[in-house]
């Protein structure tokens, strides 16, 4: 039987699949990744890449970690690790820290002489605490980190080049957008742990209510901003859930994937090899973006007021409340959802019940360019050996990060908020058992296709942070023209690229 | 040594001309003295001084994202020639001073009010000063919270309220309006800061001797005649320190605009302390963000000095 995922020089890829008979005898199909816009020429056929498509390949194959790993570092290698990384947290599911200590379990059972250090690190610590390790040389060997942060790193000469052949993987085990997001100046710096995108969540009855198909989220962005309109013009509710908060990362996030789609970009971020030199925040799809924006918030007021200091949490409420009909929400929403509608009391109990039961999940709408998405997730990275905490001990880092980004731990570690940075974990009986326990994940995951990474350059943060927000504020609170936003916007990106 | 022989019932002796010995001789002369302290003294150099120095330093360096701080770049003065010929500095400048002025002026009066009503004996008077001065415990990160609820342009009570009593057609909007956002903040850190200035203005008219207003009221003065003759002029002591306390904690504040605005909406709330932290931590700057530090430094050891000269006026004036 031919690999179910078969990707280039897939001989050389190290882990040996055993595909399980049965079920899926049937699919004896090549897939190949070709995303438009990946530089890699790797190969899975996006085209076949949808909710059915990813049901389809879960549970179809097995894997030995252990075994597979060992061929990389032998198992009785004796060293140590020092491992950063943010672990769940008292606000995540049990099974989060169930799979986190299974997983250090398995680890020590894989290489019982790889002494390990590893610090779990809030989110909102990690970075500056990172940054700080670095500069002092007590960085750990390995970090984990979110998908942006590691540019910043590697713009710095803080990493040490690293890329999925080193390991025993090929780059074509990874999503091409994620490979994009570990790759500076044209060296690799990273293997993708996991990756999520957005989707599209809508209240069917609302829509029933306004005379809109209830099961159809709109096709499109200019959809959206039709079906906003008729949301508040017939019942007096908020259509779409905008945010456009400054120095709020949910802000590029949910308006970057609208740009994109329009034809826009900050940099040339959508192009097949970007070259993050051609600034496009003032060309006609950006400012056809922020005109949608600009008709939803001011002519037409059918999204939130508070928009403009709304994070995504303050549109949660008004969503299980009934006030809000749409929003771009993350894989982990339906959760928090439920957590809503459980702690709700009396008659909002009701009100929050009756709107999980109406909850839909859809693709993010397209444009007339592309249908986009921001393109998250983590990235693992060893840091240079000279800033490293007593030196870095080259095979167990590999060892770590070959056991933890193969197809198993990809998936298991990314249980209730994210996929599998390999794509083998896809075909994997985890992500089977994943699908048939969390609502909606087919239908986040088919959205990774459509993902964009932001540019891969140590400015932006303050392009997707600052630069971003800031032209929304500006049109939408009429303090410049939409045309004058993009143009003030694009002239601080120009003059940001070019160093003054 | 200055002996405050006043208070210890002895005549006052004419100044001495002689000329304290300098420094090092002091040291030399007090070196256990000195011994004793030069621990907390050399912690204060490590974590007060120190820091100080690099930021001084660092604000001479252009430090990109894309590079280590060992490759900072030294470009001499052209940050602060940046920052202060920025339109966003004049913006920024201009919203800090609005921010502080007002919530100093509005936070002074309305706590001298609560002084003066509370100096005065009436029943459940404890209860009421305990009220008055929950803003002033209650955590600024709840506040500002409870605040951006209260506020909120969709959902907000205080909107609500208006729409139910027919104020306003629909619910207000405070903070997502470039013109209110800023007043609104203000309003909730006048809030906040009133009852620091009423504690030390109570605490200033417990020394306003009460036989000089008696005998101001035998002597015809009237209430306002009696305050602003009487009572004022034993204030100015504690309403200066007050004051600029206070000018200094808002020059400082931070917790309010970035919790309830992040600075926004488009800048209307930006000010020093939020600009500089947005560009320290949001854009990467950390020269740029020194040197905007260093800036804010002069200005609050200006106003640090008056403080200490007020603080330290009577001392000076028993000491001659």
């Amino acid at each position: 039987m031919p690999d179910l995922l078969r990707r280039k020089n897939a001989p050389a890829c190290l882990h040996g699949r055993k595909p399980r008979t049965g079920g899926v005898a049937a699919l004896l199909v090549t897939t190949i990744i070709a995303a438009p816009g990946a530089g890699f020429a790797t190969e899975i056929d996006i085209s076949k890449w949808s909710p059915e498509y990813v049901k389809s390949i879960a549970g179809t194959a097995e894997f030995d970690t252990s075994a597979e790993c060992a061929k990389v570092v032998p198992s009785d290698y004796k060293g140590r690790l020092s491992y950063w990384y943010v672990g769940p947290t008292q606000a995540q599911p049990e099974i989060d820290h169930k799979i986190d200590a299974e997983f250090w379990a398995a680890w020590k059972k894989a290489y019982p002489n790889i002494q390990t250090d590893a610090q779990s690190l809030d989110y909102n610590d990690m970075l500056n605490k990172v940054r700080t390790a670095a500069l002092g040389n007590a960085a750990p060997m390995v970090a984990k980190f979110p998908i942006l942060w590691g540019v910043e790193f590697a713009a710095k000469g803080q990493l040490k080049e690293l890329k999925p052949e080193d390991v025993g993987y090929e780059t074509s085990d990874f999503w091409p957008g994620a490979m994009k997001s570990v790759t500076y100046e044209g060296k690799t710096y990273g293997i993708p742990t996991n990756n999520e995108t957005m989707a599209f969540i809508w209240n069917a009855k609302i829509f029933a209510d306004a005379g809109l198909d209830p099961e159809k989220p709109p096709a499109t962005w200019d959809d959206v901003v039709k079906y906003s309109k008729q949301i508040k013009d017939k019942l007096g509710l908020y259509g779409y859930g905008l945010v456009a908060r400054q120095n709020a990362g949910n802000t590029p996030f949910r308006f970057m994937p609208q740009l994109w789609s329009y034809g826009g970009g900050a940099l040339d971020e959508t192009s097949d090899s970007p070259t993050y030199k051609t600034v496009e925040l003032n060309n006609a799809g950006s400012k056809a973006a922020l005109q949608a924006a600009y008709d939803m918030y001011v002519r037409d007021k059918s999204v939130p007021a508070s928009a403009l200091t709304n994070t995504q949490n303050e549109n949660q409420n008004p969503f299980i409340a009934g006030q809000l009909a749409m929003m771009i929400a993350h894989p982990q929403e339906y959760a928090k959802m439920l957590d809503l509608a459980k702690n709700a009391t009396g008659a909002d109990k009701a009100t929050a019940d009756a709107v999980v039961a109406n909850m839909r999940y859809g693709l993010l709408p397209a444009g007339p360019a592309r249908r986009a998405v921001v393109f998250g997730g983590s990235n693992v990275h060893i840091f240079a050996p000279e800033l490293v905490d007593g030196g870095l001990d080259l095979e167990a880092a590999k060892a770590f990060i070959c056991f933890s980004t193969g197809p198993e731990w990809s998936t298991k570690l990314a249980w209730t908020g994210s996929n599998p940075g390999h794509l083998d974990g896809f075909t994997t009986k985890w992500m089977k058992e994943r699908l048939d326990t969390i609502k909606f994940l087919d239908v986040t995951t088919s959205m990774l296709p459509s993902g964009i990474p932001f540019p891969v350059i140590p400015e932006q943060a303050e392009i997707m942070n600052i630069i971003v927000p800031d032209m929304l504020q500006n049109a939408l609170t009429g303090k410049m023209t939409v045309d004058q936003a993009a143009d003030d916007a694009a002239r601080k990106v120009e003059d940001l690229i070019s160093g003054m | 040594m200055t002996i405050d022989v006043a208070h210890q019932g002895g005549a006052v002796p004419a100044p001495s001309l002689r000329r304290r010995p300098n420094l090092l001789r002091r040291i030399v002369r007090h070196w256990n003295d000195y011994a004793y302290i030069a621990p907390a003294i050399v912690v204060m150099l490590l974590v007060i001084g120190y820091p100080i120095y690099y930021t001084v330093e660092l604000s001479f360096f252009k430090t990109p994202p894309n590079l280590a701080m060992s490759q900072k770049v030294f470009v001499g003065f052209d940050n602060y020639r940046a920052i202060l010929t920025s339109q966003s500095f004049r913006d920024v400048t201009y919203n800090t001073l609005i921010w502080t002025v007002v919530s100093t002026f509005f936070a002074y009066v309305l706590g001298l009010g609560a002084a003066l009503a509370l100096n005065r004996e009436f029943l459940g008077r404890g209860v009421l000063r305990a009220v008055l001065l929950v803003p002033y415990v209650i955590s600024a990160v709840a506040a500002s919270y409870v605040w951006k609820w209260l506020y909120h342009s969709d959902f907000g009570v205080i909107g609500a309220l208006s729409v139910q009593f027919g104020f306003t057609d629909e619910p207000i909007n405070f903070l997502d309006n470039i013109y209110t956002a800023l007043p609104s903040l203000i309003v909730v850190n006048i809030w906040k800061e009133f009852s620091f200035a009423m504690i030390m203005l109570l605490a200033g008219l417990q020394t306003v001797p009460d036989q000089l207003l008696r005998a101001a009221q035998v002597d015809g003065a009237n209430t306002w005649q009696r305050f602003w003759h009487v009572t004022m002029p034993h204030l100015k002591g504690v309403s200066m320190v007050t004051i600029l306390l206070l000018v200094v904690t808002n020059l400082n504040s931070f917790i309010i605009p970035w919790i309830m605005t992040g600075g926004g909406p488009a800048g209307a709330t930006d000010i020093w302390i939020t600009q500089i932290y947005q560009m320290a931590f949001g854009r990467i700057r950390f020269g740029m963000a020194s040197a905007y530090s260093v800036i804010l430094f002069i200005v609050m050891m200006a106003l640090g000095y008056f403080y200490v000269k007020a603080l330290t006026r009577g001392d000076e004036a028993k000491s001659e």
